[in-house]
């Protein structure tokens, strides 16, 4: 396959340029069983991703159990002990409230990463349903599908989830997981469409047509379970874009409204008195950072552990 | 090659009505009117006045159809909030300021990011490699506006070598167009690094050197050539990147531009103009786009016929 630039977005795309490069190895349906154990042994031996997965795995864990364990209320105000630094108690000192920045930005951590899977699967979900109809189909639908992708194709992401934002006249959790949703699911629609126009050119796909499996068994028995592989990079690959872009909204003060609080307001928050308490902009950012990285590079081990090919040609 | 250029330029029309379309089905959407934000009710009558003043009693067909003949007439139509001024006149105002700094910020990109690819390819696995990838991967890992606040706190408040708003003095223009280019930079040479070592596995590279070509001749006129075409493919998204980083720049910089005054319209309501800023916006992006498809055309042919 020819270099497709219009597979490049934004960010982790250089990843999906790669994919769509390398010409993914759709197939091996064949050694189903083995090749995930042998995907799962590549991914074992990629140190980077397998370093990377544990602090993947220590943030989630974090965002998970501290507000659970931690004896403060993280909304409780209480001015005697505002701007407290590190200590003991307080890991991450007190905020300007007097509250807890380990317990909250744990919470804040549930928000950015909880919108961030949320929005993911629901791009993993529009995105493998708009590409195999597309790519399944073919023909003058899937022109048609591809035409209007090709026309959302690059548009600025920001101000379309603003402009959905204020469509709903309120910031919650699930008006911003719809918001980053429509903004950002054209790629990974494109990418699907590819993987099902390559798997439908293997010779398995042909011999079931051929003996006269109908057009569902071929798709939800051939088709969509050769997609999986690349469906669970691209819940790496997504997380992180969801993750940010939600930080950049609430950063920009269109996010979930107070108390509650992402990453991002989190950040926003610390933005206004970063001058005297830079710790206050420090943690919440650090937090995205390290998820972001983390994600990213478990996103390359899988993808190499998936695609043995691309590890050959690195 | 004329059919080419043309079928594409031609192809961009539907795009651009559709993406207008598009914006103004969702403007619409939106609940609340402009004229009903005032603390004071507005009386029914003014409102009806003023909704027929603006067009906006007739059916949205009509609407759409007016958007589009003053759009493709450059005129963005009337801001709904400020008086006296149209969608234009901001654009005059704050457009240029965006562009100046979505401009430096490429070039900033270009200029460290492209070499700095390939000096990691050409050297892959050493510690210059390593050393371009923690930069890289650190550039596209740490939020922009965490990388803006740093740059405000050691270079503007704590060293003062910078003053840390505005835009008016080229000092001024330092630090955002770094914090701003960061982004892009780390991408350029993500991909040039991945294009020069897939190329350099190619075999007309092995021809090159088997034939006794010096080392330097094969990376210049082979290697680079062929994996500084795919770059440019690269512009449409960095352009998208640029904007979407302009928001969060331009607030924390304080600077006069388009994305700072988006969001200023979108908490005030005022339609016209944050539909005429997107509407501009995403025109550009598809006009980016275009001409990287026919600059891609001209240098590869052999993506014409996909392309097109």
């Amino acid at each position: 396959m020819a270099v497709n630039p219009e597979e490049v977005d934004v960010r982790t795309d250089v990843i999906r340029h790669e994919i769509a490069a390398s010409d993914w190895e759709a197939g091996g349906a064949i050694r189903q069983a083995s090749l995930w154990r042998d995907a799962w042994r590549r991914f074992t031996h990629n140190k980077a991703a397998v370093v990377s997965m544990v602090f993947f795995l220590v943030m989630l864990l974090y965002v998970i159990i501290v507000p659970f364990a931690s004896p403060y209320d993280p909304n409780a105000v209480n001015f005697n002990i505002a701007y407290l630094s590190p200590s003991l108690h307080h890991p991450f000192g007190t905020d300007e409230f007097g509250r807890d920045l380990f317990v909250r930005t744990a919470l804040g951590g549930r928000i950015s990463i909880g919108i961030g899977f949320a929005a993911t699967f629901a791009i993993l979900i529009i995105g493998v349903l708009y590409g195999s109809i597309s790519g399944f189909v073919g023909g003058w639908l899937d022109n048609g599908l591809m035409r209007f992708l090709d026309a959302l194709y690059g548009l600025p992401y920001l101000p379309f989830a603003i402009i959905t934002l204020a469509i709903f006249g309120t910031v919650n959790f699930w008006t911003m997981v719809v918001a980053l949703t429509i903004a950002s699911w054209f790629t990974t629609a494109r990418v699907m469409r590819g993987q099902i126009i390559t798997l439908k050119e293997n010779d398995y796909v042909r011999a079931a047509h051929a003996i006269g499996a109908r057009w569902h068994r071929v798709l939800f028995r051939h088709l969509l379970p050769n997609t999986l592989g690349i469906a669970i990079v691209f819940i790496f690959l997504e997380l992180p874009n969801v993750v940010l872009g939600e930080a950049f909204l609430s950063f920009l003060g269109l996010g979930i409204n107070p108390p509650n609080a992402s990453w991002g307001s989190l950040a926003e928050d610390g933005n206004e008195q970063y001058l005297s308490h830079p710790l206050l902009i420090v943690i919440p950012s650090v937090a995205i950072a390290w998820l972001i990285l983390t994600a990213f590079f478990v996103a390359d081990g899988l993808r190499d552990a998936l695609d043995p090919r691309s590890e050959a040609a690195a | 090659m004329l059919k080419f250029v043309v079928r594409r330029v031609l192809w961009t029309i539907p795009i651009i009505l559709l993406v207008i379309f598009m914006t103004f089905w969702m403007m619409r959407a939106i609940k609340g009117s402009p004229f009903r934000r005032s603390d004071k009710a507005v009386p029914p009558a003014v409102l009806a006045n003023l909704n027929r003043n603006f067009g906006l009693d007739k059916p949205w067909y009509v609407q759409y159809v007016r958007y589009v003949k003053d759009v493709s007439t450059l005129n963005l139509g009337p801001s709904l909030v400020l008086r006296d001024q149209g969608v234009n006149d901001i654009v005059r105002e704050h457009f240029p300021v965006s562009a100046e700094l979505g401009g430096l910020a490429m070039l900033f990109a270009a200029v460290i990011g492209i070499p700095l690819g390939i000096l990691s390819a050409l050297r892959v696995n050493t510690w210059i490699d390593y050393v371009g990838q923690f930069i890289s991967n650190l550039g596209f890992a740490i939020p922009s506006f965490f990388t803006a606040t740093l740059f405000i706190y050691f270079f503007g408040a704590q060293w003062r070598i910078f003053p840390t708003n505005g835009w008016d003095t080229p000092s001024s223009k330092v630090l955002p167009v770094i914090a701003l280019g960061l982004f892009p930079l780390t991408y350029f040479a993500r991909l040039v690094r991945g294009q020069m070592l897939e190329t350099l596995q190619q075999d007309y590279v092995r021809t090159a050197k088997a034939k006794g070509l010096r080392w330097r001749r094969v990376v210049t006129v082979h290697v680079l050539r062929n994996s500084l075409i795919p770059a440019i493919t690269a512009a449409g998204p960095i352009l998208g990147g640029l904007i979407t980083g302009s928001f969060i720049i331009e607030n924390i910089f304080a600077i006069p531009g388009i994305g700072r005054y988006y969001v200023t319209s979108v908490e005030g309501r005022d339609y016209s103009t944050v539909m005429g800023i997107t509407v501009l916006l995403a025109v550009l992006i598809i006009i980016a786009n275009m001409f990287v498809d026919i600059a891609y055309g001209i240098l590869d042919p052999r993506t014409r016929d996909a392309r097109s």
